[in-house]
């Protein structure tokens, strides 16, 4: 019953702190900026259109290349903007210089050179300012190859109609299969977004809160205001109050964060019904991440109760908190292994570590559905852990709520926890 | 057992690594008294009061309260102020004293109810809805105060109460805790400054390095040193009269002098010797005074 009271002043009182607030504002506008702005934009900033003037000596491939440069930007207007030049009113040379001046004025962004031999040699001009952008180069090699293959078929003889039937490229289709069917590739990209910004949210917030747990702890001790709190509670509910009260703090944030995501996902133009077929979000991803943020919360609350209650200030804190905030940081320098790799050995083997399941098991859900079983074993270890974690915890706190000075050295602490 | 003690230590024994904080201590204190647990600094009163608070745990030895080991409900009779004040300092003065009321069981509308009562009484009233932080050292200690005992515990343990304060909050804590006394309520405290102990307490116990060296009722133990001290108010330099015979131990004051006399002697012979000598404003012989008494006891031990 006092526990209760205990969680409730814990509640209120930071959930009116300025800091509670801010971070709560602020965390999605910075998540949105590092992680999901850069994302988005590949898939939704319509992107520059690209000038290219082709310059033609061969003048047999000039006129088809242009043609199959068709693709369209996200808005609709065409990608690129491409104009044949020949050797009109002038010699190739002159025209040349002439176009090169135009790309250093800005006029012009790129420029294709097709030497006289480009069909027999192969080897045709790049020239820009920019000869670093892969993506446009690599695109425009894949549209000239098949003209050039085509011209030089067609060069043997070849109908041109038959040429283009056999020349089809084959195509990769990516294919994935859930329990709800088959996905299509767009969704699969946004899938694996989803998952990788799930894991990054957990991991923030169990960072945030779990240190959250060890602050209100040192400023318990540092404050003295704990011994008055002995006088009328058992450490147990102290420490329980703690955990639930900062516990429910990081819940309500999660919820003030869904609650914006849907309304703005409901009300802005940006969230279209496409976007929401392309986020792949179902229910169940919800409930596994808030089953994990609650399970890896209390395994981790305990380890930082841990550190708050062995040390008198923030100071000799940040030092210590450093081995509770590795294993933390190890999942998300595995994530993208684990998310290309779900099902491989060392990823099913890291799930299984009570201290990575939270976020590894969130990403294996995520893009593979390991079978139930396997989920709920990981639960299992997962729940014994925190159950072994926290009552060794709870006895350390009882002990070191009342030292002050001295950090304590392991075999100390290991003494604590056996005092009856 | 006696059925009318409050709290009753027994042979209770704490050490911390090497250090011996308590040394087997037995004392019992009766039901309504003003309880003085007296000594220097590092003598073990704080270890002492936290045991039977069971914040730390002995080593070997009983401690009951109210006539069982301590539980969790008996708490709620208490009231503890600890030496080393401390409050959430970002709370508002009238959440604090809820928050502390609640936790001691109370009904969270009857702590706020005696909370605006309290501050009204020690004159605090404007502070009620002020964070904690924004109070001046001395009215953060009020604050605490009314926090120990909102909840009229029938055991009030304080820890050095008096340290930090001016003279007329001390006052009006003295009147508290007389109050407190008047209606049966039993009050504990520790403290090195004797006159306190002299005006309030009925019992003391005077402890040091971890050792009880008395106990008992006020009056029966200066009793027990007799009327055998002088206080003597001069001019001159007396400084002679502490190496008199008769004088067992003396405290020199400069222009008041202070002396225990051996037994059987005749404080007759010391005016006598004073007055030849020194122009002399006051001759009292009295019972020792409890600072008397604790220096004694200390510089002994």
């Amino acid at each position: 019953m006092k526990t209760w009271y205990i969680i409730k002043r814990e509640y209120l009182e930071n959930l009116r702190k300025k800091s509670f607030i801010i971070s709560t504002i602020l965390a999605p506008i910075i998540l949105l900026g590092f992680y999901a702005i850069p994302i988005l934009a590949v898939f939704f900033v319509p992107g520059d259109q690209i000038s290219i003037a082709v310059l033609d000596r061969t003048g047999r491939v000039g006129e088809d290349f242009v043609t199959s440069l068709c693709d369209t930007l996200k808005d609709g207007r065409p990608r690129y903007q491409a104009t044949v030049h020949g050797a009109e009113g002038g010699g190739f040379d002159e025209r040349k210089d002439m176009l090169i001046a135009r790309i250093t004025s800005g006029a012009l962004d790129v420029l294709i050179e097709l030497p006289v031999d480009a069909l027999e040699s192969g080897t045709v001009n790049y020239i820009s300012k920019d000869v670093f952008n892969e993506n446009t180069m690599d695109d425009l090699r894949d549209k000239l190859n098949p003209v050039i293959v085509n011209q030089r078929l067609a060069g043997r003889g070849l109908d041109y109609d038959q040429i283009s039937a056999l020349t089809q490229r084959i195509n990769l289709n990516e294919n994935k299969i859930t329990k709800s069917g088959v996905l299509e590739e767009e969704q699969v990209v946004g899938r694996l977004i989803m998952v990788v910004v799930f894991v990054m949210i957990l991991y923030m917030t169990l960072l945030s809160w779990g240190m959250s747990v060890q602050r209100a702890i040192i400023e318990e001790k540092s404050s003295r205001v704990i011994e008055v709190m002995l006088s009328s509670v058992e450490p147990r509910d102290l420490f329980l109050g703690k955990i639930i009260g900062v516990g429910s703090l990081g819940l309500t944030q999660l919820a003030i964060w869904s609650v914006l995501f849907l309304a703005v996902g409901l009300s802005s133009a940006v969230y279209t019904a496409g976007f929401m077929n392309f986020v792949q979000i179902n229910p169940m991803d919800i409930v596994y991440f808030l089953v994990f943020f609650v399970l890896g919360f209390m395994i981790y609350s305990a380890l930082f109760t841990i550190i708050g209650a062995v040390c008198s200030t923030e100071q000799d804190a940040q030092q210590l908190q450093t081995i509770v905030v590795l294993p933390l940081v190890l999942p998300i320098m595995m994530m993208f292994f684990v998310i290309q790799n779900p099902n491989a050995t060392l990823s099913v083997v890291l799930s299984y570590v009570p201290l990575f399941t939270p976020m590894l098991m969130l990403a294996r859900i995520g893009v593979s559905e390991p079978s139930l079983w396997e989920v709920w074993l990981s639960i299992a270890i997962l729940v014994i852990s925190i159950y072994a974690v926290t009552l060794f915890s709870a006895r350390v706190f009882r002990v070191g709520i009342l030292m002050y000075g001295k950090r304590p050295g392991l075999r100390e602490i290991i003494r604590w926890s056996r005092y009856a | 057992m006696d059925t009318v003690s409050v709290v009753s230590l027994r042979q209770v024994t704490k050490a911390f690594d090497k250090f011996t904080a308590v040394d087997e201590i037995s004392l019992s204190i009766r039901q309504g008294t003003i309880y003085g647990l007296l000594g220097p600094n590092g003598a073990g009163k704080t270890t002492t009061i936290r045991m039977m608070m069971r914040i730390i745990y002995p080593d070997s030895g009983e401690i009951d309260v109210f006539g069982a080991p301590l539980r969790q409900v008996a708490k709620d009779r208490i009231g503890y102020l600890p030496e080393e004040r401390g409050v959430y300092r970002k709370m508002k003065v009238i959440d604090l004293l809820t928050f502390f009321g609640e936790i001691k069981s109370m009904d969270a509308r009857a702590a706020r109810r005696a909370a605006h009562e309290w501050l009204a009484r020690l004159e605090l009233t404007d502070t009620a809805t002020m964070k904690v932080e924004e109070l001046s050292k001395g009215m953060q200690q009020k604050v605490q105060f009314i926090a120990t005992i909102l909840h009229a515990p029938d055991l009030i343990i304080l820890d050095e109460p008096f340290s930090g304060l001016d003279p007329v909050n001390v006052n009006v804590l003295k009147d508290i805790i007389l109050d407190f006394h008047r209606k049966g309520h039993t009050v504990v405290f520790s403290t090195h400054m004797m006159e306190q102990v002299e005006k309030l307490c009925q019992e003391i116990c005077l402890i040091n390095k971890g050792r009880k060296v008395l106990e008992g009722p006020l009056a029966e133990t200066k009793k027990g040193y007799g009327r055998n001290s002088v206080t003597i108010r001069f001019q001159g330099d007396g400084s002679f009269l502490c190496d008199l015979p008769q004088v067992a131990s003396s405290n020199n004051y400069g222009s008041e002098l202070f002396l225990r006399l051996k037994d059987g002697a005749d404080p007759n012979a010391i005016l006598r010797a004073a007055s030849d000598r020194l122009s002399i404003q006051k001759f009292e012989v009295s019972e020792p005074s409890i600072h008397d008494i604790f220096v004694e006891q200390v510089s002994a031990g």
